[in-house]
């Protein structure tokens, strides 16, 4: 792999020179990008402390911190490392990474290293290819060979006449490329459409700095809006995000597993050959963290038994129901009292004995949630549906916005909070427009439009964008005052209250660009997806993925004969991505996009290397699987499946 | 991270003359790639029924990944007289080298992001000169930040702070007194004159190498 490290230790005669009369140093060097991962230990930090103690001086540290430029980690890392009686800082790294340390202005900077030079070179994965980032690309004029880098002299008009042999007369090490050029545009017939070429000027102007200047903020303004990291795919809700949410017809039968939420597995209260009701709770929620199930038809227990889970995996106890097509209602099923006459326990009671889990795909039970040990400033719902395709909630925003608004209020009351936000991207402008204009005359429930980025709806992001509170490491949501619900979650307590419905029903987005006729479907729980793909017209393509949940976080599922669940907000067909695991380049993406601002690049390092202290040190647990750094990672390293690995790791080993 | 521009639409339609098969990369830029504007054009091209296939994918610079982003579609690639490549020259390189007997075309130019080398893009710039300058300079660098990168101290020309080159832009060598003020090191100012050594090619080069 080719080293295109940014920086060298300047040599031991400068240095000596350097340090003459200065005394008291703290070094701070850069892990240095674009290079092979293969230490954690960079040596010219030590070779620098190793020179200066030979000249007697006193180190009164060292730190060797990742992506010095980084000035978001670079700052937070240093914030309270330097000793006292530290008078000089000794920098090792490029040019950036001493600006970085030196703009924090706390003391004197020395800069122990000089920047190299690579010119032209900006690829990703290390390739020998350049480019001058000339703003007028030749391109199509060379046959792809670039003339302003393979071109000792930049020129554009054909050869200077001075190779000898091909090779350049500036470096005779190189082909000249313009013969090049010529032996390309010759083998593919285009010699006569080159030279009736008009003559080419290269224009300079064009890469104007203060362009670059207003688009480096722009990008930063984007990158650190609301909260640090993040990624922006491309979110192709386009397909399916004005297509109004339709009922599925009821199943002929529906599997419902036991297991759909965080925490321990329900227990069944029907055996074979009962007949139950829709809304007749079948299975009884077994410790603290689980959550109860109900059936979604009316008709016959026809087997418990082991059934394929689309997130678990074979053999997950599940109770079946054979419909019998009547819709018989549960006597259990009628609406509670007011919400104005409902104390906060009794709210929790209802969230709780209806089942209703958080339905943005994680499943924790949300009973669970609404009793918090700590006072609670405001709710949050999520309404940001970040998950590219995805629109199920934006649906439900939109012909829901009335129970949404309820299940908020009812959700504030369980938790005394004095605020509710309902959080919404700002590629939902309908949604925001309809449901500010319902909360106009609320005072303490707010809409919030945010920026789109990814994963924005993930709580801790929201958190920190609408209340601009950290959760801290290993904490919750509560612990900052906080309580955070998807917006489907919120109709789902309106209709637990409202009606009396247990959650026995979910609007999923069917989607994805193979799927032939994409829609948003009401859906019961236990719905075979294989028969809502059939109803949606099947999927086309051979190579493709289908997905339960979104393209970011969701589950890629090989056998489609699993039931929709409580969590399932998505069916998609897309596209598989090929990809093969190559080394890490250390380039910094997964670091840069990461929104809990980890460092990925070290915990596929330390799961190989199977060092478990480290990922902890590292963090490891504050990591929610986003997905961000899989899906910037130039080298294609499966991040998140080494992650899981790793957080397996820690715990055998505690 | 660079900025890719699309190039005028009138460009890139005299570009397509027959069947061509289209390669977009959102790799590295993920955060500055025309994508609407490029999947505008694309569709238009794909209504007049000259487009044989269309590939989205990233890191196109990796010539191994590529290769496996392309295999599905070596006919549609066959069937093309020509591959538009909508990323940054690297990219298009990447695939002209892959494919030399085929016209490939680049859609997008390329602007070099300065001041980014690894991670998101920094307010602050280095010309990767191969000489750091920031001891003297109380860690402002006088390569980029002095419109006329001099390492000897201002030029005198500045007016109110201001650079006389770009009247937006603060005198680089003001702020570098001022810092150098600030941290009670005037006395760097008192270092012998310095010389810019251009030649520094040559020491990456090694260093790459060994």
């Amino acid at each position: 792999m080719v080293n295109y490290t940014k920086y060298a230790l300047k040599d031991s005669a400068e240095l000596e020179s350097l340090l003459k009369d200065r005394d008291q140093l703290f070094v701070v060097a850069c892990n240095k990008c674009f290079k092979e991962y293969d230490t954690h230990n960079e040596p010219d930090a030590d070779t620098f402390v190793n020179l200066a103690q030979a000249q007697g001086k006193h180190i009164t540290g060292v730190t060797k911190l990742d992506f010095l430029c980084n000035q978001c980690r670079t700052e937070k890392a240093l914030k309270d490392a330097i000793p006292e009686g530290t008078d000089h800082i000794a920098v090792v790294a490029c040019g950036l990474g001493i600006q970085t340390v030196a703009d924090m202005g706390v003391k004197p900077v020395l800069a122990a290293a000089d920047s190299l030079s690579y010119t032209g070179y900006h690829g990703m994965a290390l390739t020998s290819k350049t480019c001058g980032a000339c703003a007028q690309c030749y391109l199509n004029l060379t046959g792809g060979i670039c003339p302003i880098v393979d071109c000792s002299k930049s020129l554009l008009n054909g050869q200077c006449g001075g190779a000898k042999n091909g090779k350049c007369e500036v470096d005779p090490k190189k082909d000249c490329a313009w013969e090049k050029i010529y032996q390309r545009l010759k083998d593919q017939g285009r010699l006569e459409e080159f030279l009736a070429q008009p003559v080419q000027l290269r224009n300079y102007s064009r890469v104007g700095q203060k362009e670059i200047a207003a688009y480096v903020s722009r990008i930063r303004d984007r990158r650190f809006a609301g909260y640090y990291g993040g990624v922006h795919p491309s979110e192709r809700k386009e397909i399916t995000e004005e297509i109004p949410l339709q009922k599925f017809p009821e199943p002929e039968q529906v599997i419902i597993p036991l297991s759909m939420h965080v925490g321990k597995p329900a227990v069944p209260i029907v055996k074979v050959g009962d007949y139950v009701k829709v809304g007749q709770k079948i299975a009884e929620q077994d410790s603290f963290i689980s959550c109860c199930v109900h059936a979604s038809v009316s008709g016959t227990v026809t087997a418990i038994e082991p059934h394929t889970h689309p997130n678990k995996g074979p053999g997950v106890m599940s109770i079946v129901i054979r419909s019998d097509g009547k819709d018989v209602l549960d006597d259990s099923v009628k609406p509670a009292k007011p919400l104005e006459e409902l104390t906060p326990d009794e709210i929790v009671d209802i969230v709780k004995e209806k089942g209703i889990t958080g339905m943005g795909g994680a499943g924790f039970p949300t009973y669970v949630k609404l009793k918090p040990n700590k006072p609670i400033d405001a709710v949050l719902l999520n309404g940001c549906e970040c998950e590219p395709v995805l629109t199920a909630d934006h649906r439900v925003l939109l012909e829901y916005p009335d129970a949404v608004i309820f299940g908020l209020k009812a959700i504030m009351k369980a938790v005394s909070a004095p605020k509710g936000y309902i959080v919404i991207e700002d590629n939902k402008p309908d949604a925001v427009a309809l449901l500010q204009s319902k909360v106009a005359q609320i005072d303490n429930i707010e809409v919030r439009c945010v920026r789109t980025k990814y994963p924005q709806g993930a709580e801790k992001m929201l958190i920190k964008n609408v209340m601009g509170r950290m959760v801290p490491s290993g904490g919750l949501p509560a612990d900052v005052g906080a309580v955070v619900d998807n917006v489907s979650t919120a109709k789902a307590i309106a209709d637990a209250i409202r009606t009396g419905m247990p959650l026995v029903e979910r609007a999923v987005t069917v989607s994805g660009e193979h799927m032939v006729h994409p829609a948003n479907l009401m859906v019961r729980i236990g719905t075979n997806v294989q028969d809502i793909i059939d109803y949606c017209g099947g999927v086309t393509g051979d190579d493709i993925t289908i997905k339960m949940g979104g393209p970011m976080m969701g589950f890629a599922i090989s056998d489609t004969n699993v039931p929709v669940i409580k969590g399932s907000n998505g069916i998609i067909a897309v596209d598989t991505r090929h990809s093969e695991e190559e080394e890490c380049i250390r380039c910094g993406r997964c670091v840069d996009v990461c929104p809990m601002e980890l460092a990925p690049l070290n915990f596929s390092k330390y799961v190989d290397e199977g060092n478990a202290k480290a990922l902890l040190a590292e963090h490891i647990r504050d990591c929610f699987e986003c997905g961000c750094c899989q899906y910037i990672c130039s080298s294609r390293i499966p991040l998140v499946t080494k992650i899981r690995k790793g957080k397996v790791m820690i715990r055998e080993v505690k | 991270m660079l900025i890719t521009e699309l190039k005028s639409e009138e460009f890139i339609r005299s570009l397509v003359t027959g069947k061509v098969f289209i390669i977009n990369c959102h790799g590295c830029m993920e955060v500055s790639f025309p994508e609407k504007e490029a999947d505008a054009l694309e569709k238009s091209f794909a209504e007049e029924g000259c487009v044989t296939g269309v590939v989205t994918t990233d890191y196109i610079c990796n010539p191994d990944h590529l290769k496996l982003q392309l295999e599905r579609h070596s006919a549609q690639i066959d069937e093309a007289e020509e591959i538009l490549v909508f990323s940054c020259g690297v990219g298009v390189q990447t695939v002209a080298d892959l494919y030399p007997k085929k016209r490939v075309y680049a859609a997008c130019d390329t602007i070099r992001l300065p001041g980014y080398q690894g991670v998101t893009p920094l307010e602050n710039d280095c010309g990767q000169c191969g000489t750091c300058y920031l001891n003297l300079t109380g860690g402002i660098c006088p390569i980029t930040a002095c419109s006329k990168s001099l390492v000897n101290g201002q030029c005198g020309g500045a007016k109110n702070g201001m650079c006389e080159v770009d009247p937006e832009m603060e005198c680089g060598w003001e702020r570098i007194y001022r810092r150098l003020k600030e941290l009670g090191r005037l006395d760097a100012m008192r270092c012998p004159t310095q010389l810019h050594n251009f030649a520094t090619d040559e020491a990456t080069k090694q260093c790459k190498e060994s």
